[in-house]
C-alpha cells in the first residue's frame, strides 16, 4: 500500500481528530514495513499440530555456560477452523511451549493444552465455544466457565506442575516433562469453576496470591508455594471493572479498577464493557491479613493489562509500574484486527509509575517509553527495586519488536530494537547462579523472525540490553507469538 | 484473559439463576421412582450414566410441558435415585403419551440442593433429556423434549 492509499484509509481517524504526531509517525513506519514486504501475519498464523522436541540452531553469539533450565511459555496457538474461527487473539487454543537450555544448546517443543473448549471446537470443526471477544456459535455446549477455558494466557510453575492460566476459570495442570495435560485443578470442591487470574503474585519464598473477578465481586486466593489452598475470600468491589492483573507488596494487595466497566449486555464478554474515562480509575489497597481493611485512591482514567510488582517506600508510599494506554482500543479492536491481517496504528501502551502516598494522594508519572509485558527481577518482588523489564516498539507492526529495561533511578532506558522484521515476545529474567544484585543475570525472550519465518530465542545480558543478544537460537518452525512465560532453573 | 460461563461476571448470576430455577424443582421432590397414576399408560425408564463418584443421589424432574421444564410449574413427576454405582435408573409409569423433558442433577453430597460456587456457577453435575446442552444455561424445551409413546420408553442421559 502506498502512503497516499494508506493515509486515505485513515481519513476517518484524521477526521476524528486523533491523528497525533505519534500516530502519524506510526502510520509512516507502517508504510515502510508494508513497502518492505514484511508479513507480520505469520505471528498470528495457526499451528495445526504439536511440535515434537527438536534442537534449535545457534545462529549467533555464545550462550552463557551457566544458563540452564526451561523457559515455559503460553499463548494462543490456533485460531481458525473450517466452520468458524475465533474473532479475537486472546481466544485461540492454549499452546504450551518449552525452550530447554543446557550445555549451551537449546531445544524447543510445543503442545496444545487439552481443554474441554478445544475438544468441543475440534468435534464441531468450528470454534463454537465463546471466548473473551468471540461469541458462541450454534453447537456451543459450554455450561460453565471451565467449558470455555482456553488455558491460553500464562504459565505458573507450582508444586512440580505447570499451571496454564486463563482468567475466568480454573488453572489447568500440565506435566513439565512432556507438556501433557493433567487436568483442571479445583482448589476446593465448593470453588469449582471460580475465576483465577493469569497473573498471580508470588512472594519471594512466600505465598502465592491471585484474584478472580466477576462483576462487583472478587475472590482473593492465597496459596502456598506448593499450590495448596490456604484461603479463599470473596470481597465486594465498588465497580465492575475489567481486571486482568493486580499488584502487591509484602503487606498489601493493590487492585486497579479502571473505567472499562461491565454492563448487562454485549455480543461477547469484551463487548459488555464500556469505556468511561470521565469516571477515572479507582485503586484499592487491601491489607493481606485483613481484607476488610482498605484504602481507596483515585487517579485519572487509564487502561492497562499489566502492572509491575509493587513496593513500599520507607515513608509508606506505595509504588508500582504500569503499562497503560489512554483507552482499551487494543483489547476491543486491535486484538481482533490482527487475526484478520489488519494492522491499525494506534497509540501504544507506555510505561508509567504510580505512586500512592499515605496521605491519600495518588500520582501517575509517564516515562514516555512504549512498553508492555512488564517484568522485573522476581527475587525483588515486593521490595524496592530500580529496574523494570518490558517489550517495546517504535511502530510499524503490531505488538513489539524491541526489548528494554528502564532504570527508575537514572531515568534511563536500555533498549535493543530488532526492527520490524521481528515480533518480540515478553522477556523473562533469569538470575545468574551465585549472583544477587538486581538484574545480575539474563533476559530470555523469543521472537518471531518474519523474514526467516522461524521462532528464535534470544539471551541478553540483563544489564546490557542495548548491546544486543549474547546468543540467538533459531527453530525450524515459526510458532504463533506467545503471551507470558516462566523460567524453571535446571 | 475472559466468562459468560467464561467470564463469570455479571452474566454468571443470571445463568446460575436460570439453571437453578430449572433444576431446583428436581430437588423439591421426594422419593424414589415415580409412581403410577394410570396403570394402563406409558412407562419411561431413564438411565443415568457416568456417575463416576458412585455416591449421592440423582434428582430427576420429568416435565410434560415447557412451564414444568423451566421450573415455572409443577413437573409431571419427580424422583430421587440413590446412586450405588456408575449408572442409576428409575422407571416412571402411568404416563400419558406425549412430549416430555427431563432435568436432573447429581446431588453428590446428598443434601437435595444443587450446589454452586460463590459466583453462582453450579459445582454439581447436571444434565437434560436428549443429552441436550444449553450455553451458559439450560437448553430450551425443543432441545430437551422427546416423545413418550404407549408402552415402554427409555432415555439414556450422561450425567457426570
Amino acid at each position: 500500500m502506498n502512503r497516499r492509499a494508506l493515509l486515505t484509509s485513515f481519513a476517518g481517524v484524521a477526521v476524528a481528530g486523533i491523528l497525533t504526531p505519534e500516530l502519524a509517525q506510526a502510520v509512516g513506519q507502517w508504510s515502510q514495513a508494508a513497502a518492505s514486504g514484511i508479513d507480520w501475519r505469520l505471528a498470528f498464523a495457526d499451528l495445526d499440530a504439536d511440535v515434537a522436541p527438536a534442537p534449535m540452531r545457534l545462529i549467533a553469539g555464545r550462550p552463557p555456560a551457566d544458563l540452564a533450565g526451561s523457559l515455559f511459555r503460553n499463548g494462543p496457538g490456533k485460531f481458525r477452523r473450517a466452520g468458524g474461527s475465533v474473532d479475537h487473539w486472546f481466544d485461540g487454543d492454549g499452546l504450551m511451549r518449552a525452550f530447554r537450555i543446557a550445555d549451551g544448546k537449546a531445544r524447543l517443543a510445543a503442545r496444545f493444552i487439552d481443554t474441554p473448549k478445544r475438544r468441543a471446537d475440534q468435534a464441531a470443526n468450528a470454534v463454537v465455544t465463546q471466548g473473551f471477544g468471540t461469541a458462541d456459535r450454534p453447537g456451543a455446549t459450554a455450561s460453565s466457565s471451565d467449558d470455555a477455558n482456553a488455558a491460553n494466557i500464562s504459565v505458573m510453575p507450582v508444586g512440580g506442575e505447570l499451571w496454564a492460566l486463563w482468567e475466568a476459570g480454573s488453572p489447568t495442570a500440565i506435566d513439565p516433562t512432556d507438556l501433557s495435560t493433567k487436568g483442571m485443578r479445583t482448589l476446593r470442591p465448593d470453588l469449582a469453576h471460580m475465576p483465577f487470574l493469569a497473573h498471580p503474585r508470588a512472594e519471594p519464598d512466600g505465598d502465592i496470591w491471585s484474584l478472580g473477578v466477576a462483576g462487583r465481586q472478587a475472590i482473593v486466593w492465597r496459596l502456598g508455594r506448593d499450590g495448596a489452598l490456604k484461603s479463599a475470600d470473596v470481597i465486594a468491589l465498588p465497580r465492575a471493572s475489567y481486571v486482568h492483573d493486580f499488584t502487591a507488596t509484602p503487606r498489601h494487595l493493590i487492585l486497579i479498577l479502571q473505567p472499562w466497566i461491565e454492563g448487562p449486555s454485549g455480543d461477547t464478554y469484551a463487548d459488555r464493557f464500556s469505556w468511561r474515562p470521565a469516571d477515572g480509575t479507582i485503586i484499592l489497597v487491601l491489607d493481606k491479613n485483613d481484607l476488610s481493611t482498605r484504602r481507596v485512591f483515585e487517579v485519572p482514567a487509564l487502561f492497562a493489562f499489566h502492572y509491575g510488582a509493587a513496593w513500599e517506600e520507607p515513608d509508606g508510599t506505595l509504588r508500582f509500574d504500569a503499562c497503560a494506554s489512554d483507552n482499551p482500543d487494543f483489547a476491543t479492536l486491535g486484538a481482533r484486527e490482527v487475526l484478520k491481517g489488519v494492522f491499525t496504528p494506534r497509540a501504544s501502551a507506555t510505561l508509567r509509575l504510580v505512586s500512592l502516598s499515605p496521605g491519600g494522594a495518588a500520582r501517575i508519572e509517564p516515562v514516555g517509553v512504549v512498553a508492555e509485558f512488564p517484568r522485573a527481577d522476581s527475587r525483588l518482588a515486593g521490595s524496592p527495586r530500580r529496574y523494570s523489564v518490558h517489550a517495546t516498539s517504535d511502530g510499524g507492526t503490531p505488538l513489539f519488536h524491541g526489548l528494554a529495561t528502564y532504570d527508575w533511578k537514572g531515568a534511563r532506558s536500555d533498549a535493543f530494537d530488532f526492527g520490524p522484521t521481528h515480533l518480540m515476545e515478553e522477556a523473562v529474567f533469569v538470575p545468574r547462579p551465585g549472583g544477587a544484585a538486581e538484574l545480575d543475570g539474563w533476559l530470555l525472550a523469543p521472537s518471531v523472525n518474519l523474514t526467516a519465518k522461524a521462532t528464535e530465542l534470544h539471551v541478553f545480558d540483563a544489564r546490557r540490553v542495548a548491546a544486543g543478544p549474547l546468543a540467538t537460537w533459531r527453530a525450524d518452525v515459526a510458532l504463533p507469538v506467545s503471551l507470558h512465560g516462566a523460567f524453571v532453573s535446571a | 484473559m475472559m466468562p459468560d460461563p467464561i467470564h463469570p461476571p455479571a452474566r454468571a448470576k443470571s445463568i446460575a439463576r436460570r439453571l437453578i430455577a430449572v433444576l431446583a424443582a428436581a430437588a423439591c421432590l421426594a422419593v424414589v421412582p415415580a409412581i403410577a397414576a394410570d396403570p394402563g399408560g406409558a412407562s419411561l425408564t431413564v438411565t443415568f450414566h457416568g456417575l463416576s463418584s458412585g455416591k449421592g443421589a440423582v434428582m430427576v424432574s420429568l416435565a410434560a410441558d415447557p412451564a414444568g421444564f423451566e421450573g415455572k410449574a409443577a413437573p409431571a413427576s419427580q424422583a430421587r435415585i440413590v446412586v450405588a454405582g456408575d449408572t442409576a435408573s428409575a422407571t416412571f409409569t402411568g404416563l400419558a403419551p406425549g412430549a416430555y423433558a427431563i432435568r436432573a442433577f447429581h446431588d453428590l453430597v446428598g443434601d437435595g440442593k444443587l450446589k454452586t460456587n460463590p459466583f453462582g456457577i453450579p459445582t454439581e453435575p447436571f444434565a437434560f433429556s436428549n443429552n441436550a446442552r444449553g450455553v451458559m444455561g439450560p437448553p430450551s424445551w425443543p432441545q430437551a423434549a422427546f416423545a413418550i409413546k404407549a408402552g415402554a420408553n427409555t432415555q439414556s442421559i450422561n450425567l457426570d
